[in-house]
């Protein structure tokens, strides 16, 4: 396993898509989803399917994906294990812009529902240009001070989105589910409107791997080897929250994934960013799907939020791993 | 700073060319809906349609009344086996508890606000009937998945309340006038017993009280406060002032308005009159100190069904004992 990463990494995300579709509160036997995808299923198996489980396999894996590999990109971008896709406000700013739409009665029609996660999205953005900006010092952007800026723009954020969930008491159920990580609305609509944003982040962040490499010399040394250390973490900064905010716009705000995955990745493949950028790209989407079918089945029919058990669940995982790691001084 | 430009121009021209392209997506699955039912009303069973407008502002039709309803509300649950539509109900949320008969229906999920579409899609019904407490995303989830949904709106009146039953009755093809009629009588006759009593006691209804120093009650708004009126009662939220629905009342506020009855909306989670008392600061209360202390079913008062009628009539007999014996 150890020598194929990239074929392992495929294989094990190959089985959870398969489990991730064969599993859920209803039970469908492998015959009857063969059935289904010969196009002779019956009608309802086939609308649970299609309609259902697929567009929620792909919002997850994508969700998955664009979590596993901006984590991995912060880690490295700030050089710093504790770093996860949220570490400048995305999270908190979608949070914020969410629950700013939900507090606003639109009228029941497609721009009426469209109207959260787009406010989402944009606030989530739009939060990590004003810590971005308040970060900046002439044309440098030292790394303290962006973790600095964006841990108290978050906290901000959040206690606003905190008073505001205390004032509009209807609408709390629906904020709440949307902030523990359940995906706000389902089907095709969800997935295409977030694709693009998804594709290009994911793409650019895919073959970031030796600028992040240069990077963990120091931002002076990476210089001298002939990066442009400011642009590039510009770029990286825009991709990785470009991707994370279109996943949290719909999907809600999904812990540990970010933080985890790519130390997983790297306890067992070593700290390359060319390697670890790609692994946990395909690693958080393989984790998120494993995580949403657990959330699907530990209680069925009911189901409950998948944020709440990414960390029940990994947390456990990982720290096994951890502890069984040989390469203790990994980081 | 032309970088930053671009880069919020290329942002703003992706939002709107993906958003025409969702909407192109979505709206034959929108139109398929009605499609698929056209053919069977339009030319034959015209008088029996049923055509209804929803608490979204979403045209219903039916073509004839739903036989597999799935409710996804305990207030709704309550209402169609209320209206004789109990036979009817093939699913329900996780909270339908009431009556007896509903917790053997098939469970669909529903706590967190998490439903599972699967197995609403598996049980087939030909009407889901959604409330308030459900998003417009799920409506619109199902609603796309070729289901027909109705969103009951939460009605504020115990006239809405009634409104509500003629409407889950049109829809599964349940007369309800003797229903609401013995409901009128019963409220009536509560009225005409309360309306030439003199006192008013002051009543506190504790939602939760968690936190003692501030625990939560009904005001303006809701059923709770409603009741209470109507029972002859003055609710301690309105006395003091509170505009919001759901707030949060601090102990002194309590103790300076001195309520006369107390009543516990919270009793289910194992809130006693004897753990009141033990709470600091709540002794010198005139309720306690006469233990006009009350467990209630909160359900009576919170579940927008029926069983409001209930609720009222159990409210005037704690506040004016001697007029209901």
């Amino acid at each position: 396993m150890r020598r194929t990463p990239f074929l392992s990494s495929f294989v094990l995300l190959l089985i959870a898509l398969i489990l991730s579709l064969a599993i859920g509160s209803v039970f469908i036997s492998p015959k009857e989803i063969w059935q289904v995808v010969l196009g002779h299923g019956s009608e309802t198996f086939t609308s649970i399917l299609w309609k259902i489980r697929l567009p929620r396999t792909v919002l997850i894996a994508l969700t998955g994906a664009a979590l596993g590999g901006s984590g991995a990109t912060y880690q490295g971008l700030f050089r710093n294990p504790l770093a996860d896709p949220f570490l400048i406000g995305v999270a908190s700013g979608a949070g914020l812009g969410a629950v700013i739409a939900m507090s606003i009665h639109w009228p029941y029609s497609y721009w009426g529902l469209m109207a959260i996660p787009l406010s989402a999205f944009v606030a989530a953005l739009l939060t990590v240009f004003i810590v971005y900006s308040l970060a900046r010092v002439g044309n440098t952007i030292p790394t303290t001070n962006l973790i600095l800026a964006g841990v108290a723009f978050s906290s901000f954020a959040t206690s606003l989105t905190s008073f505001l969930m205390l004032r509009s008491t209807g609408e709390v159920r629906r904020a709440l589910g949307w902030l523990l990580g359940g995906a706000s609305q389902s089907g095709w609509t969800a997935i295409l409107a977030i694709m693009p944003y998804l594709l290009i982040g994911i793409g650019v962040l895919v073959f970031s791997g030796h600028a992040l490499n240069l990077l963990q010399f120091g931002d002076d040394q990476a210089q001298q080897l002939g990066l442009n250390v400011t642009r590039t973490k510009r770029i990286l900064l825009a991709a990785s929250s470009l991707s994370t905010a279109a996943a949290v716009a719909f999907s809600g705000i999904i812990g540990f994934i970010g933080l985890i995955v790519p130390h997983l990745i790297r306890l067992w493949f070593g700290p390359d960013y060319r390697r670890l950028l790609p692994l946990s790209i395909l690693g958080g989407a393989t984790a998120l799907l494993i995580c949403d079918v657990v959330a699907r089945v530990i209680i069925a029919p009911q189901e409950i939020p998948v944020g709440i058990i990414t960390a029940l669940v990994g947390a456990p995982f990982f720290l096994w791993v951890l502890r069984h790691a040989k390469n203790q001084g990994y980081w | 700073m032309l970088r930053k430009t671009l880069l919020l121009t290329l942002l703003i021209a992706l939002m709107t060319a993906c958003a025409p392209q969702a909407t192109a997506t979505t709206a034959p699955v929108a139109t398929t809906v009605p499609a698929t039912e056209a053919p069977t009303i339009v030319p034959t069973s015209a008088p029996k349609d049923i055509h209804l407008t929803d608490g979204l502002g979403r045209e219903i039709i039916l073509a004839s009344p739903a036989q597999h309803v799935v409710s996804l509300a305990p207030s709704n649950t309550e209402i169609l086996f209320a209206v004789g539509a109990g036979s009817q109900v093939v699913g329900r949320d996780e909270f339908s508890d009431y009556p007896a008969e509903a917790k053997s229906v098939a469970s669909v999920g529903g706590s967190m606000g998490q439903y599972s579409a699967e197995a609403i899609v598996a049980l087939k019904p030909d009407l889901v009937l959604a409330a308030e407490i459900n998003t417009p995303e799920l409506v619109k989830q199902l609603e796309d998945l070729g289901l027909t949904v109705y969103y009951l709106k939460n009605p504020t009146t115990l006239e809405g309340m009634y409104a509500n039953l003629g409407i889950v009755g049109q829809l599964t093809g349940h007369d309800v006038t003797e229903l609401v009629d013995s409901l009128k009588a019963r409220v009536a006759a509560v009225d005409e017993k309360i309306a030439p009593l003199s006192s008013r006691p002051t009543v506190f209804y504790e939602i939760d009280a968690t936190d003692a120093s501030k625990p939560y009650s009904y005001g303006p708004g809701t059923f709770g406060d409603l009741l209470i009126q109507r029972a002859g009662g003055v609710n301690l939220v309105t006395l003091a002032g509170i505009a919001d629905s759901y707030p949060q009342v601090s102990l002194e506020q309590i103790v300076a308005t001195n309520p006369t009855v107390i009543i516990l909306g919270d009793s289910m989670w194992g809130v006693t009159i004897e753990s009141v008392q033990a709470r600091p600061g709540w002794e010198g209360i005139d309720a306690l100190k006469n233990k006009n202390v009350f467990a209630f079913d909160d359900n009576l008062v919170s579940r927008p069904g029926p069983r409001l009628v209930d609720g009222l009539e159990q409210l005037a007999k704690l506040l004016h004992p001697d007029a209901f014996k």
